[in-house]
């Protein structure tokens, strides 16, 4: 919980003898995470190499290349496929050395084919292209080439052609441009192909064709449509294909992925002329297996030790160590950096904080049980992929926080349910008295717009606040010397700044929702003493920033600025209100009800017309309130809150191995 | 002279007028503000994103930075309006 799983560094030492069944072991126990290996020249390492990878690799990568191309010919990945059943590696073994080649085989003879025959296609629809200008030419095709003494010279021309050398000219008039088909004397051609630029004349081959157009055009679309039926009977048989070797492929694919993981693992490795030396990171909760393991696997040829930590910092990978409920907001921990190992990890606080400011600005039963909905119905859609089923879960616990939340201030699509909100109300007084007459009577309640602002201001400051505090964590954790404490004091006098300004301001003004200090006795020169104390901490606090940096005073605005950032929480909520209020008004009090009250034919159209506002209004609603309630918390987060305490950086831990999902482990 | 004619409820009328007047000024200008700005990292952030996919999150948090403005127009139009 706020902390990232406890990692140990391990080193394993053997023979070369022993490698692969130490890689084979470190692959199925999927825990590992290789630091490799990088040849650097130091004396510790004098004389070991980069090692090369097992025999067979070479086999194992060309097979699967070769499945992968026909699985992205079919189109097939491996979230298509039930996780039901499994493969027995033995049986792939077999069936990978036996089926594999032939099917290879069929299918790329197939896929030639098939592209044989589309380039056909395509050939044919060119022809088609160029013999339809002279469908309704005056004579057959062959009659227009292939004479000794005249040439045929076919175009579009914008305007009626004349040309000073003897010619007969045939023209079909259109809108645009006609076509025309000269006949002039060979002698002749280049003065009339030279005149014709005049009169913007287009020119266009004759098609090597013999008949009337109109007929070629038939014949080869018959050819065309031979060819589709016959591409459409290869692609059935590659569907049956696909079909039959679906799950084959697939868990072949993934057996040979781990295949040739572990063939090249040795690249990783340190390797002298007999021994491999690796280092990497375990949780620490787990070293013990590593050690019976690999003790078990290597029947005692082997040297584990757990290696000291020197720096906490940079090393080991990050995995994040979090309740369930939290897994889902490491999304977006990662979406901004993983964070690094000793720092603080905020993905519980913002599991919880996230869905408290998205129902604070969607705050609406209606709106909430669509979003709820929504999640539900889409988790088929995201199967497989966990950024998708993180973005879920985090869409349903927010809908669940709005559907709260509109209970709380008594919302539903903008309508007033049917009691008091609770404490603070945000219903707005739209369309004056008359909207008072139907369903948003509660819109002439008194709303506390002021008082939830001043709620809003209130969360900020002790989110703030709070960062402040982990930003003393995290200098107390990771900075060393001289500048570990100035960096500790300094997040302490920023949070003293904030309080000292707070305190100041009440000292001076009385705010709803905050204490009032304005009574206090004056001390001297009309200032109270709560204003001075403010002051003073203030100065105090300053103080404290400036010996960590003084450039940072510049930064002391900010503060303000942060602070009322949060007042989004409400101002975004209101303008959702306002809309889905909007919305009703004229949906239902300015078309639906007059007509209502006196029904007639256009009337019922109108009510239709209604009832489409009101969807529209409130599918828009819904869209909009999902960016918005989900945008401006996390800005709040991203930029409000962790600038004041978190690094980022780490790396993410990526064990060696791989979660099986088709294939047995042997 | 307009001084001379005006009574106690055009005043008030008038004092509400220019408080929603006001109002809409202060969310206008403020998203017309925000507008230029997320015009240009708009621009560089769908850019970045078609470069690069993996962008895409810290784009967009990019590209609503200048939304902040409008917040506070938001809020001061709020104030006017409600208190």
């Amino acid at each position: 919980m706020f902390q990232p799983e406890s990692m140990s560094r391990l080193l394993i030492v053997a023979s070369k003898q022993q490698l692969e069944p130490v890689i084979t072991e470190l692959y199925r126990m999927n825990i590992f995470h290789i630091d490799d290996y990088i040849e650097k020249g130091d004396d510790e390492w004098e004389g070991f190499r980069i090692g090369m990878p097992l025999a067979g690799a070479d086999v194992t990568s060309a097979a699967l290349v070769k499945i992968r191309s026909i699985a992205s010919a079919f189109g097939i990945s491996k979230d298509d496929i039930s996780e039901s059943e499994h493969s027995s590696i033995l049986e792939l073994k077999r069936r990978i050395e036996q089926d594999l080649p032939a099917i290879a085989e069929e299918v790329e003879k197939l896929l030639a084919n098939r592209n044989k025959l589309e380039s056909a296609t395509k050939e044919y629809e060119q022809k088609i292209d160029s013999l339809r200008p002279f469908t309704d030419a005056p004579a057959p095709l062959e009659l227009l080439q292939g004479f000794d003494t005249i040439s045929f010279i076919a175009g579009y021309a914008k305007e009626p052609v004349n040309l000073s050398v003897p010619h007969e000219k045939w023209e079909s008039p259109s809108k645009t441009s006609n076509l025309t088909i000269l006949a002039v004397k060979n002698s002749d051609v280049s003065t009339a192909e030279r005149e014709l630029l005049d009169f913007q004349f287009q020119k266009i081959q004759i098609p090597q064709e013999s008949g009337s157009a109109s007929q070629v055009i038939q014949e080869y679309e018959q050819k065309i449509r031979e060819l589709k039926k016959e591409i459409a009977g290869i692609s059935a048989q590659m569907e049956t294909i696909k079909n039959r070797h679906e799950f084959f492929l697939m868990s072949s694919e993934e057996f040979l992925t781990g295949d040739v993981e572990q063939a090249e693992a040795p690249l990783r490795f340190a390797t002298s002329e007999h021994a491999f030396s690796v280092t990497g990171w375990v949780p620490s909760s787990k070293v013990s297996k590593v050690f019976e393991n690999m003790d078990k696997v290597c029947a005692g040829k082997v040297y584990v030790s757990e290696l000291d930590v020197e720096d906490y910092n940079e090393m080991p990978p990050v995995e994040y160590h979090n309740p369930d409920f939290a897994h889902p907001t490491e999304l977006f921990m990662d979406l901004y950096s993983r964070p690094r190992y000793t720092e603080l990890d905020p993905s519980l606080l913002m599991a919880i904080v996230f869905p408290i400011m998205f129902g604070l600005i969607l705050g609406d039963v209606g709106y909430g049980a669509v979003l709820l909905v929504m999640s539900l119905g889409l988790r088929s859609l995201v199967r497989g992929s966990e950024a998708g089923m993180q973005l879920i879960a985090i869409l349903r616990n927010c809908s669940i926080s709005s559907i709260f939340f509109g209970i709380f201030f008594a919302e539903i699509f903008g309508f007033s349910l049917p009691w008091e909100p609770f404490w603070l109300s945000r219903h707005i007084n739209i369309g004056g008295s008359g909207a008072a007459e139907h369903g948003v009577a509660a819109a002439e309640h008194v709303s506390h717009i002021p008082q939830l602002l001043v709620l809003s201001i209130w969360i900020g400051i002790l989110h703030i606040t709070l960062a402040r505090l982990w930003g003393v964590r995290n200098a107390a954790v990771m900075d060393k010397g001289h500048h570990r404490s100035l960096k500790m004091f300094a997040n302490i006098g920023w949070i003293m700044v904030m309080w000292g300004i707070l305190i100041a301001i009440w000292a001076n003004f009385a705010i709803p929702l905050m204490p009032d200090l304005s009574g206090t006795p004056e001390l001297f020169a009309g200032l109270n003493i709560s204003t001075i104390t403010g002051v003073v901490i203030l100065v105090l606090g300053l103080a404290l920033i400036a010996r960590e940096n003084v450039l940072d005073l510049m930064e002391v605005p900010t503060i303000i600025s942060n602070v009322l950032s949060y007042t989004r929480l409400i101002a975004v909520g209101l303008s959702s209100v306002a809309i889905a209020m909007v919305t009703n008004f004229i949906a239902i009090d300015m078309i639906i009800n007059p007509q209502l009250a006196n029904l007639s034919i256009v009337g019922i159209v109108l009510i239709i017309a209604g009832l489409v506002v009101f969807l529209f209004g409130h599918t828009l609603n819904t869209a909009l309130g999902l960016l918005g309630g989900g945008l401006h918390p996390l800005r709040l987060h991203y930029v409000e809150f962790f600038t004041k305490f978190y690094r980022g950086g780490g790396k993410k831990y990526s064990p060696f191995g791989m979660i099986r999902k088709l294939t047995e482990q042997n | 002279m307009a001084a001379e004619t005006m009574t106690v409820e055009v005043a008030q009328a008038s004092a509400a007028g220019l408080k929603a007047i006001g109002a809409g000024l202060a969310v206008g200008l403020s998203g017309f503000g925000a507008g230029i700005g997320e015009m240009g990292i708009g621009a560089a952030a769908m850019g970045a994103v078609a470069e690069n996919k993996d962008m895409f999150g810290i784009a967009l948090l990019f590209t609503v930075l200048p939304e902040t403005i409008v917040i506070f127009g938001l809020v001061v139009a709020l104030l006017l309006m409600f208190q």
